[in-house]
């Protein structure tokens, strides 16, 4: 955790965030596996506080990927509302295409062509990945998200473009990154989560009941 | 009878969590380790009755403490605690010979039920 | 009350089913553009009037909203519909189907615990037609009809690069009018808009719908020919340059005839990219045009 996250979380409410994400995102690779079935690695969620205006960089910095990548965004709406970023290097399309290969049996589809097809699932896999991490959050918090379709925000897009997602410059936001590994496949992505300053004061107000629910 | 646990986890709140679902009952002494290695030394120093293993940890992780725990007594009960209970990593921790999974966050009904299985487990050793 | 009527007066198809599929909801859209009534569906599974969802892919997000509580989307472009409808008035002249968005989520009692789901289908085949015409319009060129250079550089820069990977044959061929401005100096620009449009006719009418006909620039057309090695499209450059030559051109009275002069380039693997094959099929282009034009090199 970074200097930015003393300041606005007290230690104790600090260790209670990075437990809840823990559990969540524990619990969400437990899913995914049974859902898609595919043995899924989720790495230990790393929470950090970002000014608006430095988000680019820092995805920059977190993504030790020089090249091209998709960007899925997923709006979330609930007490805790944000917005999902998924970030997949080029080329994770046509691997997540052969692991979900049940997507090209879709009813009207057969005239689809292969980069409409990959990107397409890429988006439902997507959906799948942040619903399954989001939900989770909102479960072991009491809260209920409802979720915007996804949406490709970025296609074979460098990050060292300057403005690379679009969030308010002067606001603040929680990044919570995790990497997945799909086992069997060398296939990493990045989850970002982004919440505003909004969600903060019922987020610590959420973590203390989350605490006080084992009393 | 349990009378020593060591639950190792490196969320403080995790252990917190752990020592208030545990039933109050006087006379258990509950030692802490934050990673897998400060695990395996605690469990060395303390032999303790019970150990509550998490899984992802930095330094040592849990699959490796639990391992090297077993090297040092086969006959150690520990109870591994992760929010990930997916089919593959339930049957990589049964291997290695954890007593059984627990499902994070825990429970006080299913921290009962663990303690009364692990009573059974330690009763069969020491029989 | 006020639900109720707006559960079925919505202009999109809404769904309840239960835990085993079993439909607890229908409302008046689905009846109207299923032509199924509320009264012989409910209680009864989605499936049995539905059977093609009963798959794998379906079943996996059923498995995600009941068992988790997430919320799915089926992609447009994915699966262009769930449930099969026609399309509303006049765009039956364009889809056989209602293209639909559709999305499912949980619903939940009061205990939080999900007994239902829904599933929401809404028409978008209006947005589909519109999206389909702006890639035309981005993609053709005006006059011919034939794809423009936009297209040229977007799509086949793709298409090398995967013949490239698995190495398959390409050949490009470069067409290009003989004194085409001549035409239009003698005859003027409507005779010559009309020779560009047949020459493309006889062009396309002697191509496989697998292969590509590019108008590149005033007079200069491409032609990419899919799966045919440099041999085989020597014979199909000439094919095109006897039907443009051998038959006279004839336009409000006035009959002239027209050639072309046509390079072709075959994909070797150290082309990496368009430009490499676009260079070589112009260099053999420049060649056909000095050794005196209606030729193929
Ligand atoms: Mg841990």
């Amino acid at each position: 955790m970074n200097a930015m996250v003393e300041e606005i979380f007290a230690t104790e409410e600090k260790d209670i965030l990075q437990e809840v994400m823990n559990i969540a995102f524990g619990q969400a690779s437990a899913d995914l596996a049974e859902v898609i079935d595919i043995f899924v690695v989720l790495s230990v969620p790393n929470i950090q506080v970002i000014q608006g205006r430095d988000l680019p960089k820092y995805l920059l910095e977190e993504i030790h990927s020089s090249g091209l990548v998709n960007i899925i965004e997923q709006g979330f709406l609930g007490k805790f509302s944000g917005q999902a970023l998924l970030i997949f290097p080029c080329g994770a399309e046509k691997v997540l295409l052969n692991l979900f290969n049940q997507g090209a049996e879709a009813v009207g589809g057969c005239d689809i062509d292969v980069d409409t097809l990959e990107l397409e699932t890429l988006m439902e896999v997507g959906n799948i990945l942040i619903g399954a991490c989001i939900g989770k959050i909102a479960e072991l918090l009491q809260d209920i998200v409802t979720y915007d379709p996804p949406r490709l925000i970025a296609q074979d897009f460098s990050l060292e473009h300057p403005k690379c997602c679009p969030i308010d410059e002067n606001s603040f936001a929680i990044s919570i990154r995790t990497v997945f590994r799909f086992e069997q496949e060398d296939v990493e992505g990045y989850l970002f989560l982004i919440t505003n300053q909004r969600s903060i004061e019922w987020l610590k107000k959420a973590l203390y009941a989350f605490l006080e629910s084992f009393e | 009878m349990v009378k020593s646990i060591l639950i190792v986890d490196d969320s403080p709140v995790a252990r917190m969590i752990m020592k208030k679902c545990l039933p109050e009952s006087l006379g258990i002494t509950i030692i802490e380790a934050k990673n897998g290695q400060e695990g395996v030394e605690k469990y060395q120093q303390h032999q303790p009755d019970l150990t509550f293993m998490d899984l992802t940890m930095p330094v040592m992780d849990g699959f490796t403490a639990l391992s090297l725990i077993k090297a040092i007594n086969p006959q150690a009960v520990v109870v591994v605690a992760t929010a990930d209970i997916q089919e593959k990593v339930l049957q990589r921790v049964e291997d290695l010979g954890a007593l059984l999974t627990l499902k994070k966050p825990p429970s006080k009904q299913a921290l009962a039920d663990a303690l009364k299985r692990a009573k059974e487990a330690l009763a069969q050793v020491r029989s | 009350m006020i639900f109720d009527q707006i559960f079925e007066t919505i202009n999109s198809g809404l769904i309840v089913l239960d835990r085993d599929m079993k439909v607890c909801h229908w409302n008046r859209w689905m009846a109207m553009h299923a032509h199924i009534a509320s009264e012989d569906i409910i209680g009864r599974s989605l499936f049995e009037f539905y059977p093609e969802l009963n798959r794998p892919h379906f079943l996996r997000n059923c498995k995600a909203v009941l068992a988790f509580g997430h919320f799915c989307f089926f992609s447009q472009k994915l699966h262009k519909y769930l449930f099969p409808m026609a399309p509303v008035g006049s765009l039956v002249d364009h889809f056989e189907q209602m293209q639909q968005s559709c999305a499912m989520g949980p619903l939940r009692n009061e205990e939080g615990g999900i007994e239902k789901c829904y599933i929401s289908v809404q028409d978008v085949t209006e947005v589909v037609l519109y999206q389909k015409k702006l890639v035309q319009l981005t993609m053709t060129d005006q006059l011919t009809g034939v794809y423009n250079r936009n297209f040229m550089e977007s799509q086949l820069s793709k298409e090398i690069d995967r013949c490239q990977r698995y190495q398959h044959d390409l050949s490009l061929l470069m067409i290009d009018v003989d004194l085409f401005k001549t035409i239009n100096d003698n005859y003027g620009h409507p005779c010559g808009d009309f020779a560009l449009k047949t020459i493309t006719r006889r062009i396309t009418a002697n191509i496989r719908k697998t292969d590509f006909l590019i108008r590149y620039g005033g007079d200069e057309f491409c032609c990419i020919l899919t799966e045919t090695s440099q041999q085989d499209a020597y014979i199909v450059a000439e094919l095109l340059r006897k039907s443009i030559a051998d038959t006279p051109f004839e336009f409000k009275d006035r009959i002239f005839s027209s050639t072309v002069s046509i390079g072709v380039a075959g994909l070797n693997s150290d082309d990496k990219h368009l430009e490499c094959l676009l260079k070589k099929a112009d260099e053999a282009l420049y060649r056909a045009k000095q050794s005196g034009r209606n030729t193929v090199t």
